[in-house]
């Protein structure tokens, strides 16, 4: 049975209490507190289909985890609709919880002191999965994980990496058709990074779970997402694949060439700028919005020129990003209108990375 | 279904005392502990009543088997439960307990579930001090029978009493306590009321008055003082019941705020 | 470490203390920003109040002339003892129940500041309790000093003053002997809570009720008689019958400050040792 997630219309707004300066202040606050809504994230749709994997992105305090917390169950929204394989989430947590596994970046599920293997036992009991099945599945992880060479250590001896995995174990044994991860690998080495990339991307492809994941690392969202939805300021700004992304923020490519004679002359074409030359060395850069593709840029060049070498530097997906986020701040700033865009550009601090 | 929830009961219970067994060091200290506290309170008692003969109706060995019981009945929940990061103020500090409200278990089933594994397993350590008190002469075995059998009763809901107690305190964690140094004051508090620290027949009238209105007696000092007379077998039928009556406030009361905890939580997000 | 060296200002240096002066007003204004909690602290140390008056006042009324002592002079037992933990837990409480913070790495966030450790520690929040706990003290000094029949020369006060200082530093010796454990065994919290216990349970009796046995445990092995009940024994003239020197018992304040500095050396040592946790 496979998984997936519907998202409609999703919003969630918080109240807080706004605290006065100074040490009058904090008395008046005490005496009379001021509230003030906080819109942590509005209007938000998308799908996620069985078997994919599909990656959440967003600055801090974008609204990413307010959103994960929603499909979990552990937040209602103030307005909208989730569907987890078909629950609603928030209103039947108990159901919805044998339907997902659920890793919260460091935060740890597993119980501090027992030995790992422990953890599992109780969670295996709590999620009533035969014996027999817990074997194998244990046996699998282990396999993709390494479990085995530290699941005797009690938890609070283990380092950050090998209490992630287990975490992550711990969230899959009673396998669950959807899988949840806010920022799973943040602060692991990129060996365990890699381990850990290896075993979702079996489980996405060979188990067809369904894993919605955030995360700030670009190199794994290149390695294993086929669609991101990018968030700002609680408002989905774009829904699509890597390329739709690079194509729209990512219009930052060069092609560099080497003439084979270095005295031609060499002139821009709509589209395409020459941002630098030197002898032979000539750079092609793409200028305003109707810039062809790397690709297409490629092939003109060499149709115009006769090139000895020619090379291609595509911007990395982390500029891509950086991009995305700034020019896509100001989107979900335009989309919520001046007075609402103030509000969300404070998101609540529970939300930040939270 | 009837073995695997048995077996899952089985799991949650036994974290407190496998958590103990895997830190011998732990183990020794707490023996170590008790040891120490009991000769202690016992030399203590005898101390204070060189001069004086009975007083509020507690003579010196009562006093002394009252004192150490109340020694040894505290270890039932006395444990390093810090150690384990598994109490409701850890979990809100370390926002870990959005996973109690991930799981197929109810929040307050686990936590029914652990308490009841902790106090087994501080209740094995219990007989065994009473055992080895008794034995040494510090402790007085019950009068008779049938004071054996109602102080059992009554310990039973004394324990069920503390259970509902401990969980309240727990509870405020969810909506306001975040510091362990008003956790620890409210364990105080609700010591010297149960009677732990000295037996409440020593203190003011207003103040066993008070206490009367209060749970807190409920749980260790009804007991106790059945245990060593101070409460006649004749008061023993209206004192079960006003524990009985305790154990249903409490339960219904504590049933509402865990209903208003998981809200809590799901409003804010854990 | 080496940035412990960069705060070896002169002690009269006035720049460190209006750090922590303003440390402390930023750490109280933090306990006004919960507002259930605040209020509940304050409701909390009323509970503390009544309930330690009340256990205070049932022993005296109970066993009157325990240990041959006057139940005015017990009282000044548990005054002292009081009072000494209330400015313990105001000044220098922080360094019990550390284990946890530890576990956390807060000593590693610490250890990269530009400030002593043990004052980054003692700042981290303000105990809103102690107000309660300095309260009843101050209260049970008060009905300690009305009901006592001594003469209460410049001299006895001045020396009364100088015991409650001397058992606050005993006690923060103790717990900082926990704490530096603690650096290393997650475990040394919970001898701390033990600690705790034994100080608020045997600390406020005149210790000569006790078999000697436990007595001496309680006076060479956990030296909390030099707390309060040696110095109330010496401002009483009880001081030659506490089955220590007279000398001693009168000597118990230096007792208290020489501890102190000795813990705070086993604190500095423990630190150059510390190895971090978790990896």
């Amino acid at each position: 049975m496979s998984g997936s997630i519907e998202v409609r219309g999703l919003s969630r707004t918080f109240h807080t209490t706004v605290r006065r300066p100074g040490f009058l202040g904090a008395v008046r606050s005490l005496v009379n507190p001021e509230r003030v809504a906080k819109h942590a994230v509005t209007d938000i749709s998308f799908e996620v289909q069985p078997g994919e994997l599909l990656a959440l992105l967003g600055p801090n305090g974008a609204g990413k985890s307010t959103t994960i917390k929603m499909l979990t169950g552990i937040l209602t929204p103030t307005a909208g609709e989730a569907r987890v394989v078909g629950t609603v989430p928030y209103e039947e947590r108990e159901r919805n919880a044998r339907n997902i596994g659920a890793v919260f970046g460091q935060r740890t599920q597993l119980w501090w002191d027992l030995p790992v293997r422990e953890s599992f036992a109780i969670l295996r009991d709590i999620y009533d999965v035969p014996a027999d099945e817990h074997a194998s599945r244990l046996r699998e992880f282990d396999d993709l994980l390494d479990l085995s060479s530290f699941w005797d250590t009690r938890v609070r001896h283990l380092s950050l990496g090998q209490r992630v995995r287990s975490d992550l174990a711990a969230a899959l044994l009673h396998d669950p058709p959807v899988v949840f991860l806010d920022e799973p690998t943040i602060g692991m080495d990129v060996v365990v990074k890699e381990q850990v990339r290896e075993f979702l991307r079996y489980q996405v492809e060979e188990r067809g779970r369904t894993v919605l994941l955030t995360t700030h690392d670009m190199t794994e969202v290149e390695r294993l997402a086929e669609r991101v939805v990018l968030i700002n300021h609680g408002r989905l700004v774009l829904d699509g694949t890597l390329d739709e992304i690079r194509r729209k923020f990512g219009s930052t490519w060069q092609v560099r060439a080497t003439l084979a004679d270095g005295h031609a002359p060499v002139e821009p074409w709509p589209g395409v700028v020459l941002v630098r030359r030197d002898g032979p060395q000539v750079v092609f850069g793409p200028d305003g919005p109707a810039a062809p593709t790397v690709h297409q840029a490629l092939k003109q060049v060499i149709e115009r020129y006769e090139v000895t070498d020619i090379a291609l530097d595509e911007a990395e997906l982390e500029d891509v990003m950086r991009a995305a986020y700034v020019q896509a701040g100001d989107m979900a700033a335009d989309m919520a209108g001046d007075v609402a865009g103030d509000v969300a550009a404070q998101a609540p601090a529970r939300t930040q990375g939270g | 279904m009837a073995m695997p929830s048995a077996l899952r009961a089985w799991r949650a219970a036994r974290v407190t005392p496998l958590g103990e067994l895997h830190t011998p060091p732990r183990m020794t200290a707490a023996l170590l502990r008790l040891t120490v506290q009991v000769v202690l309170v016992a030399s203590l008692w005898r101390g204070l009543y060189a001069a004086t003969g009975t007083t509020a109706g507690l003579d010196r060995e009562q006093a002394v088997t009252y004192a150490v019981l109340a020694v040894l009945a505290t270890r039932v929940r006395e444990l390093d439960q810090y150690s384990g990061r598994d109490t409701v103020l850890q979990h809100m500090h370390f926002g870990t307990i959005v996973y109690w409200y991930l799981r197929p278990l109810p929040p307050q089933r686990y936590y029914a579930l652990r308490a009841l594994g902790e106090q087994i397993y501080g209740f094995a350590w219990a007989i065994v001090g009473y055992a080895v008190c008794v034995a040494a002469g510090v402790v007085q075995p019950p009068k008779s029978a049938a004071v054996a059998g109602v102080f059992m009763v009554s310990l039973l809901l004394g324990q069920w009493v503390l259970y509902y107690i401990m969980l309240a305190i727990d509870q405020l964690c969810f909506f306001t306590l975040r510091n362990g140094a008003a956790m620890l004051i409210l364990i105080f508090a609700q010591n010297l009321l149960s009677g732990v620290y000295a037996p409440l027949w020593f203190f003011p009238d207003w103040f066993i008055t008070l206490s009367s209105f209060l749970p807190f007696q409920a749980t260790l000092s009804v007991p106790l003082s059945l245990h060593v007379g101070r409460i006649q077998l004749s008061d023993a039928g209206t004192q079960l019941a006003i524990q009985a009556a305790w154990v249903v406030v409490l339960a219904l009361l504590t049933r509402l705020v865990w209903r208003r905890a998981a809200l809590r939580v799901i409003s804010q997000g854990g | 470490m080496s940035s412990q060296k960069s705060w070896s200002t002169p002690l009269f240096s006035l720049k460190p203390w209006r750090t922590v002066w303003r440390i402390t007003k930023l750490n109280f204004r933090s306990q006004l920003e919960y507002r259930s909690e605040f209020l509940m602290m304050i409701a909390i140390g009323a509970i503390w109040q009544v309930s330690v008056i009340v256990f205070a006042t049932v022993l005296l009324t109970r066993f009157t002339g325990m240990g041959g002592w006057e139940s005015a002079d017990v009282l000044l037992i548990a005054a002292i003892r009081m009072l000494a933990h209330g400015l313990f837990v105001l000044f220098l409480g922080r360094v019990h129940g550390l284990s946890r913070h530890i576990q956390e790495g807060v000593i590693d966030t610490y250890l990269v500041r530009p400030m002593p450790v043990y004052r980054q520690l003692q700042l981290q929040y303000f105990p809103t309790n102690a107000i309660g706990d300095l309260t009843v003290a101050v209260g049970l000094m008060v009905g300690a000093l009305t009901r006592s029949e001594l003469d209460w020369t410049a001299g006895r006060i001045t020396y009364l003053i100088i015991c409650v200082l001397g058992g606050m530093l005993l006690e923060a010796a103790l717990f900082t002997v926990v704490a530096c454990a603690s650096l290393r065994f997650p475990a040394a919290d919970y001898w701390g809570r033990w600690l705790e216990e034994l100080l608020g349970t045997f600390g406020s009796y005149p210790l000569n009720v006790l078999p000697k046995a436990v007595g001496g445990f309680l006076t060479f092995a956990l030296p909390l008689a030099f707390v309060a009940y040696f110095p109330a024994a010496v401002l009483t003239g009880h001081g030659h019958d506490t089955g220590v020197p007279y000398w001693l018992a009168a000597a118990s304040p230096l007792l208290g400050a020489v501890a102190y500095l000795g813990t705070r050396l086993l604190w500095k040592w423990s630190l150059r040792h510390y190895t971090g946790v978790n990896g």
